[in-house]
């Protein structure tokens, strides 16, 4: 083996050659080792910024750790957060407030979102400049989103009022946010407006993928739009709905920013969501160990909805 | 039997219109409404009868808020991060999205899961490990640290959203290079690179949008006016003055201004990364 290579072996290398840095890269990127070298960087940079967080967040939660109260100290306690938790009122209030608004956002968002694509998907003139407009939501921050809603449904100048009392729908102007039966509704609809438009986008790709052969042929044997619908269209369109509803799932049971700009949880705790309660827990209130346990169920809650309904749509099955 | 199917193609063509029209009428009213606001004076934002086409404008609410509520200095924390994201994912995402377009390599599969899997962690879960981590390294409340904090979900999907691009670019020219001598990196840098250049910054934008609005990290694990970005300043002011809905309607107006402007301009070629990305993720 040596005696082969040295026989093979160029011209023996000057000085500068054996600590030229770009020859040294040159030569590193022909090893075998070096796929594994490009994907060190970034894999060493998410080990340290999501695994070990992650994994101490984890062991966080079975430890007692209040900022504020270093006199307590971070001694192990076992299953106290999880037992806290169980007969804690605010967490199974949450946990249901997070049903709502994860379901109810995601049915609208989805058939919204679908329609959309449906429509756009129609190529018609004029629509190219429709579907950029459609879109922009989804790229606005959190923070002016809500601000915009809740100028617009503010209960003395909101716009909305304005235009619901002028066409008879309300007799006076409406405190959206500030009454506990309709607070959550108002936040469904502002982050309905914000994230339809993801639903839009991965609709949007999956119909181009769709052959328009099978139409054709529906029209033939007499299918009308509906049964084309959902015979071919939601069918062909199984897998992308799926990977996509996962993905908003997670983002809504995830991140609190919306309810935290528009409602921080209330009134009361009628938009109090668990990422919310999680989020508080440690911002507020500075303990940590109970906000890490939240943040634990929550992940095993996801895990176990992500498992379920890739089970029960059987993507996997294409 | 063919008339009848041009009719309905017809009526459904209107109704696409129609539903499309609407949709975009909505999707657009906030922002025309909230610039509105930004250019009311005080008395047609705060009056008992709605102004709908006011007479009077005023620039004041941006010059007040650009010289009164430190917004500058927002700005420019938000544009230091936010730059320092993309140079990090930049530096370190091209290559390992090029490592998993170009090389088939034992754990490949599993690798490019794990990165995908990244992306559902709970953001809370992480959030709270990284303020104590980032406070025992003395990276808390400084925009190095907050970058790299963006990191932990952004990388990911630059990774991800870029190897589309990769995949798309054509294998033959950098074979060609090979065999022209040219070493693996040096095909990579001057022929992959530069063919994957409009995917390369449409990613890069996509990173940089998600990097200027984030919210939720920037409360947790910023504390000062030397490292706040815009979006933490903004709530904060709803709280400091008595809801001055013309300054937060500026305020609101110039910080989605650039947004604006990087989406129009890449926003056919960023479409369709994060489509490609989706379709084969």
């Amino acid at each position: 083996m040596s005696r082969v290579s040295a026989s093979a072996s160029p011209p023996p290398r000057s000085v500068w050659d054996s600590v030229n840095p770009v020859r040294l890269i040159g030569e590193l990127s022909e090893t075998r080792y070096w796929m594994y070298l490009l994907l060190l960087p970034s894999a060493l940079l998410i080990t340290a910024v999501v695994l070990y967080p992650t994994v101490y967040g984890m062991q966080m939660s079975f430890r007692e750790m209040r900022l504020n109260r270093p006199d307590l100290g971070t001694d192990w306690v076992l299953l106290k957060h999880y037992n806290r938790m169980i007969n804690d009122p605010i967490f199974w209030l949450s946990l249901r407030n997070t049903a709502v608004w994860a379901t109810s956002s995601i049915v609208l968002e989805f058939l919204i979102g679908l329609i959309a694509a449906l429509a756009l998907n129609r190529n018609l003139p004029g629509t190219k400049v429709l579907a950029v407009i459609i879109l922009i939501p989804y790229f606005l921050p959190n923070v002016v989103a809500g601000h915009m809603w809740a100028l617009m449904l503010d209960p003395r100048l909101g716009v909305i009022n304005d235009v619901l009392v002028r066409i008879g729908w309300l007799d006076s102007y409406k405190a959206w946010f500030a009454d506990p039966a309709t607070a959550m509704a108002a936040a469904i609809v502002v982050e309905t407006w914000h994230s339809f438009p993801f639903f839009t986008l991965l609709i949007m790709a999956g119909l181009k993928g769709i052959p328009t052969d099978l139409y054709k042929a529906a029209d033939i044997d007499g299918a009308g739009p509906f049964a084309q619908l959902r015979l071919i269209t939601l069918p062909m369109l199984k897998t992308i709905i799926a990977a996509a509803v996962i993905l908003r799932v997670i983002g809504l049971v995830n991140s609190p920013d919306l309810l935290l700009i528009l409602t921080s949880g209330g009134p009361g705790r009628s938009t109090q969501v668990l990422s919310l309660y999680a989020f508080q827990m440690a911002y507020k209130d500075f303990n940590f160990g109970y906000a890490g346990a939240l943040s634990v169920v929550m992940f095993i809650l996801l895990m176990g909805f992500a498992y379920i309904y890739i089970r029960l749509s059987k993507v996997n099955q294409d | 039997m063919a008339q009848t199917r041009s009719g309905s193609k017809l009526v459904w063509d209107i109704a696409a219109y129609a539903v499309l029209g609407l949709l975009a009428f909505i999707c657009i009213f906030p922002l025309i409404w909230t610039f509105m606001t930004s250019i009311k004076v005080e008395e047609d934002i705060v009056t008992r009868d709605m102004v709908y086409f006011p007479t009077r404008f005023t620039f004041d609410w941006y010059v007040r808020l650009w010289s009164q509520s430190g917004y500058p200095v927002l700005v420019m924390n938000s544009l230091v991060v936010t730059s320092l994201t993309v140079l990090i994912c930049l530096l370190t995402g091209t290559i390992a999205s090029y490592a998993f377009a170009r090389f088939s390599f034992a754990g490949r599969t599993h690798l490019m899961l794990a990165y995908l899997v990244v992306r559902m962690f709970p953001a809370v879960l992480m959030i709270i490990p990284l303020f104590i981590v980032m406070r025992n390294v003395g990276m808390l409340d400084s925009t190095w640290g907050l970058a790299v904090a963006y990191t932990s979900f952004l990388l990911p999907l630059f990774v991800w959203m870029l190897k589309g691009f990769f995949d798309a670019a054509p294998k033959e020219l950098e074979s060609a290079a090979r065999i022209d001598g040219s070493t693996r990196i040096g095909a990579m840098l001057r022929i992959v690179i530069p063919i994957a250049r409009n995917g390369l910054v449409a990613t890069c934008v996509f990173v940089a949008i998600a990097a200027w609005n984030e919210y939720l990290f920037a409360l947790m694990l910023t504390t000062s006016q030397g490292s706040r970005t815009w979006p933490v300043g903004l709530q904060l002011m709803v709280g400091e003055f008595q809801l001055p809905w013309g300054m937060l309607a500026a305020g609101g107006m110039i910080s989605i201004l650039p947004v604006i402007i990087l989406f129009a301009i890449v926003q056919r070629v960023m479409v369709a990364g994060i489509t490609a990305g989706a379709v084969k993720g």
